[in-house]
């Protein structure tokens, strides 16, 4: 009746996960139990859960990213302190067993769960208003995507009480997660967990490129549209392009897992390189799915905060096609050491080299941005710097890497992974950060606080130089990833050293949780009237903080390339605003429960089938069809808002403009 | 927009004159070609899918582990039957477009309902080949040869599966409903879907059967 | 029909371009689509059956007119077409057909390779 699963499956001997998974299912109560009590659940299910507001959606993201990346860290400060705990004849805290699905889970849930929503959940946010439109090409979708991703999430972390997660690190390398050597469900959570929110990402994928390509405000045409959207066009291509092969490969150790097939086996002919060749095929434009919005991001906050245009803008566009199409070349620098020869390893040692190049462009771009700018160094800015420094020096350890002789020496070292922490850490975390303070006050109406933002920062960046720095020379020192207890005392000392890095940044991390509640407790002071708080150059700014549902009354009419500034220059230059436009009617999107609905059946199928409680499955299958017979039949898919509502929220954001172009007179033109 | 012009900072930049490069500078595109073309980008992703399985198919098909090869398992008629199916369902369903665009309810279900059944019968065929080659031991068990084939002939099997049910639940919504801009959209998505489906049979009754018995 | 000809410029995949074009328009392109995919199927189970083509070059001559058959369903049943209308389409269509061949044509290559090292 219920497959696998027993009461043998809750891990009952082992005090850590019991204690971990009670504390958050405890957390977890009171916030829904508070929800109940004050009754919120109306609010939330109309304006959030069933919500196709792209700007709700994109808001929803983040925060599942954030508390994503909260608990990945918490997994990164048990391996920091099990390994400087376990030298010599200690034997640290963590058993083997426990210490394998810990390095796994970290692995996964911070570029799965942490990395991928944040980013995305940025580009939901800010591409339409960006391009000065009212919603993404498919609402019903998006709400869809999002209850998807969070369905996995949900997966991965039910693993922490009902049975366990997977012990192959965060790929599940074949043959180790082959059946022989993997019976238990660990690799069966992680892969219908990834599966299910792979569907998500790629329906986001589809929807955000539609979104660029076909919906966009009346002139703006490719060359006109802002840095972020342009590399979220390139992240959102290579979705589109590169999941279908996680999901094809994931598929294949699915059926030699459940059927027997096989693909990756070691007998009967399968090739366990395969799944290596394969995963990595699609793990390599992962890299730059996660860096490229990182790098649009930066480039809007130095041209922003260097009161300029960015510089070099085409050869922005042109780098960032250029990774586009070469990230999917330099895939097998991930295997030098599998034995394919001097041939294939020169081939992508090279390519690898070549990708380089075009984030070479955008470090020099940036950099002549800032030349000759006024520059303002708020805590955007204060991150987009620290990743400038320390990108460089991970790109450059990781040029280092891509020559196949020195990487047979530093393969799965530590030098590994302080380089690939280096680059994603400074790349996608820091970048996350800079536009979460960045676009903030876009989303909630007022500024998060200054001087706690720039202690998290202080903070973060210093336990970050100081947790890899230390990686960096054990990796010289020989020392491999993933090891659960250290025979090698004379790693001591750099082993100590990280663990005081990680103590830093769990003092930047409670920096970040304090800048969020001294910013939500002074919003008064802090709020953001005009809705363009940074002085910024394109449409998002146009319109007011936070933006009515419809983000424009009117949609804006673009002439040339950075459209508000011209618009605010001319309103400034003559001292007042455009004439008021003719307002209509606007058709808005419905909101929908298919997403919530949806997630809730592929919640089930995946548990079902990971526990083989066959019918469950079968129920699960079922509903999601109902479910999208009963979307598919329904009569009316948008509601309209009145033109008098329209025009009484753009008066009030008009009447907000004009009384600070009163305010600031005095302004040179 | 002179003084731009001659801005050092603008160097590199499109410059202050009016002109924009690319599609979709009149505003948003208009719902259908929207749609469309988000089912378009779909199918891209769908072909990349089936590429994993066409290139674990390229790599595995030499590795029989002694049991049965490619020249043992398949035979002809089957197939050219089976293509003969697809193409003239794929035929079909442009045809139920046509009729769709000119309005006439009948004519459009009768040719989706001819397209049902030859994809139908094509299904068929395929489990009675899976039944017959699982039945002399020649399951995907066997080998990486079988589990490779079994694997991207199974994936097409369950895309036209999924595309029959889709074709069900579309012929009574347009029973229902009619031609409504929804549906018509819904129609165009299922006919590039299906058509694109009839591609990868190309790619797999060249590279799995026809390769696969060359002498 | 009427939220077809808003946007000359643009043109969704499967539709025929906006003005209506002699080449492959109608019941008349499936037509010829059927009968050009009919004929290049035929040619490809001719050649493993009858000696036609040189043996060694029969798996090369059937990707050819693999190659060949599916630009017949993309241009008369899918309606991409080089127009300017279509250009989107298009450049999606290369992009993704870029990676297929770079993932199929880079596992072949890598693997082989692999293979010859291991000497299996």
């Amino acid at each position: 009746m219920l497959g696998k699963l027993s009461w043998s499956a809750i891990p009952f001997s082992q005090p850590i996960p019991l204690i971990a998974a009670g504390g958050v299912g405890l957390a977890l109560f009171a916030v829904l139990g508070w929800i109940t009590v004050k009754g919120h659940w109306p609010y939330l299910w109309k304006e959030w859960i069933t919500s196709a507001d792209h700007k709700r959606i994109g808001v929803m993201y983040v925060l599942l990213g954030l508390v994503m990346l909260l608990r990945g860290f918490v997994d990164a400060i048990m391996m920091r302190t099990q390994q400087a705990s376990a030298i010599g004849h200690a034997q640290g805290y963590l058993p083997p067993e426990h210490y394998d699905q810990i390095f796994s889970a970290h692995g996964t849930i911070m570029i799965f769960f942490g990395a991928m929503p944040v980013i995305i959940g940025l580009m939901n946010f800010v591409v339409p208003l960006q391009l000065g439109v009212r919603d993404v090409a498919f609402p019903t979708l998006n709400s869809t995507s999002f209850w998807l991703t969070a369905a996995g999430a949900l997966l991965v972390n039910m693993s922490l009480v009902i049975g366990e997660f997977a012990r192959t690190g965060w790929l599940p390398y074949a043959p180790l997660s082959e059946t022989t050597y993997s019976p238990g469900v660990g690799v069966d959570y992680y892969v219908w967990a990834i599966q299910i929110s792979g569907v998500g990402t790629l329906m986001s994928g589809i929807n955000l490129v539609t979104t660029i390509l076909k919906l966009r405000a009346p002139g703006m045409g490719y060359l006109r549209m802002p840095m972020f959207c342009w590399t979220a066009l390139g992240a959102n291509m290579l979705i589109v392009a590169a999941f279908p092969i996680l999901t094809a490969t994931l598929a294949m150790l699915t059926l030699d897992r459940y059927l027997g097939f096989h693909f990756f086996t070691n007998e009967a002919g399968g090739n366990m390189m395969m799944f290596v060749n394969l995963i990595w095929a699609w793990g390599h434009p992962e890299v730059y799915i996660l860096i490229l919005p990182a790098f649009g991001i930066f480039s809007e906050i130095f041209s922003t905060f260097s009161s300029k245009p960015l510089f070099g803008y085409r050869s922005m566009v042109a780098a960032t096609l250029f990774i586009v199409v070469v990230s999917f070349t330099v895939w097998l620098h991930h295997f030098f050491t599998m034995g394919a020869g001097g041939d294939v390893n020169a081939a992508f040692g090279i390519a690898t080299s070549i990708i380089a190049v075009g984030t070479g462009v955008k470090i020099y771009n940036w950099l002549f941005t800032m030349v000759g700018g006024r520059l303002r160094f708020p805590t955007p800015m204060l991150w987009s710097l620290a990743f400038m420094m320390t990108f460089v020096i991970g790109g450059m350890t990781g040029v280092l890497l891509a020559v196949p002789p020195a990487d047979f020496m530093l393969h799965n070292s530590m030098f590994l992974v302080a380089h690939f922490h280096n680059v994603i850490n400074s790349g996608v975390v820091f970048g996350a950060f800079a536009g979460i303070t960045y676009w903030f006050p876009k989303a909630f109406g007022f500024r998060l606080d200054e001087y706690w933002g720039k202690m998290a920062f202080c903070l973060t960046l210093a336990g970050f130089l100081i947790v890899f720095g230390a990686l960096y020379v054990l990796g010289l020192e020989g020392m491999t990833r993933r090891l659960q207890h250290i025979d090698f005392t004379e790693w001591a000392p750099w082993l100590y050293v990280s663990v005081a890095g990680i103590g830093v940044m769990i003092l930047g991390v409670a920096s970040q949780i304090v800048q969020i509640v001294v910013s939500i407790r002074n919003r008064e002071a802090l709020r953001d009237e005009t809705g363009d708080p940074w002085d910024g150059r394109s449409l998002e700014w146009a319109t007011s903080s936070p933006p009515p549902a419809f983000n424009f009354a009117v949609l804006p009419k673009v002439h040339g390339e950075e459209p508000y500034w011209t618009i605010k220059r001319q309103a400034i230059e003559s001292q007042g605003l455009a004439d008021e436009p003719p307002y209509e009617a606007i058709e808005m999107p419905r909101n929908s429960a298919t997403g919530v609905v949806t997630a809730f059946f592929a919640t089930l199928i995946g548990f079902s089938m990971i526990w083989m409680i066959w019918w469950l499955a079968a129920l699960g299958f079922v509903g999601a069809y109902a479910t999208f017979v009963v979307f598919a039949w329904r009569d009316e898919e948008e509601k309209e808002i009145p033109a008098e509502e329209v025009a009484r929220i753009d008066r009030a954001r008009r009447a907000a403009r004009s009384k600070w172009l009163e305010e600031n007179r005095e302004q040179p033109a | 927009m002179t003084a731009h012009a001659q801005d050092p900072y603008r160097i590199g930049r499109g410059g202050g004159a009016d002109s924009t490069t690319g599609r979709g500078e009149g505003g948003p595109a208009s719902k259908r070609t929207t749609v469309g073309y988000g089912f378009w980008i779909y199918l891209l992703s769908d072909i990349i899918l089936f590429s994993g399985f066409f290139a674990a198919y390229a790599v595995l098909a030499r590795q029989t582990a002694g049991g049965p090869s490619s020249h043992d398992l398949f035979g002809q008629e089957r197939v050219a039957i089976e293509t003969a199916a697809l193409l003239l369902s794929s035929f079909t369903c442009g045809l139920a477009g046509v009729a769709a665009e000119k309005r006439k309810l009948v004519p459009a279900l009768a040719w989706l309902l001819a397209t049902g059944v030859l994809g139908a019968v094509f299904l068929g065929l395929e489990l009675i080949e899976f039944a017959e080659m699982i039945g002399m031991g020649a399951g995907p068990q066997r080998s990486a040869f079988l589990s490779a084939f079994f694997g991207l002939v199974g994936l097409h099997g369950l895309h036209i599966a999924v595309g029959l049910l889709w074709l069900g639940t579309m012929m009574a919504q347009l029973w229902v409903k009619g031609f409504r801009p929804q549906v018509l959209r819904r129609l165009m998505c299922f006919t590039l879907f299906w058509h694109a489906l009839d591609i990868v049979w190309v790619g797999i009754f060249t590279m799995v059967y026809l390769m696969g018995v060359a002498p | 029909m009427s939220e077809r000809d808003i946007d000359p410029a643009d043109t969704a995949p499967g539709d025929e371009a906006a003005e209506g074009e002699a080449f492959a328009g109608g019941i008349a392109s499936y037509a010829v689509g059927l009968g050009l995919a009919a004929l290049l199927t035929a040619a490809a189970f001719a050649i493993v059956n009858l000696p036609l083509v040189w043996r060694p070059a029969i798996p090369m001559a059937l990707v050819v007119l693999a190659i060949a058959q599916m630009g017949v369903h993309l241009v008369f049943f899918l309606h991409v077409s080089s127009g300017p209308d279509n250009t989107n389409n298009a450049l999606a269509l290369a992009f993704g057909t870029l990676v297929v061949l770079l993932l199929i044509g880079g596992s072949v290559w890598i693997l082989g390779h692999l293979d010859h090292a291991m000497m299996r």
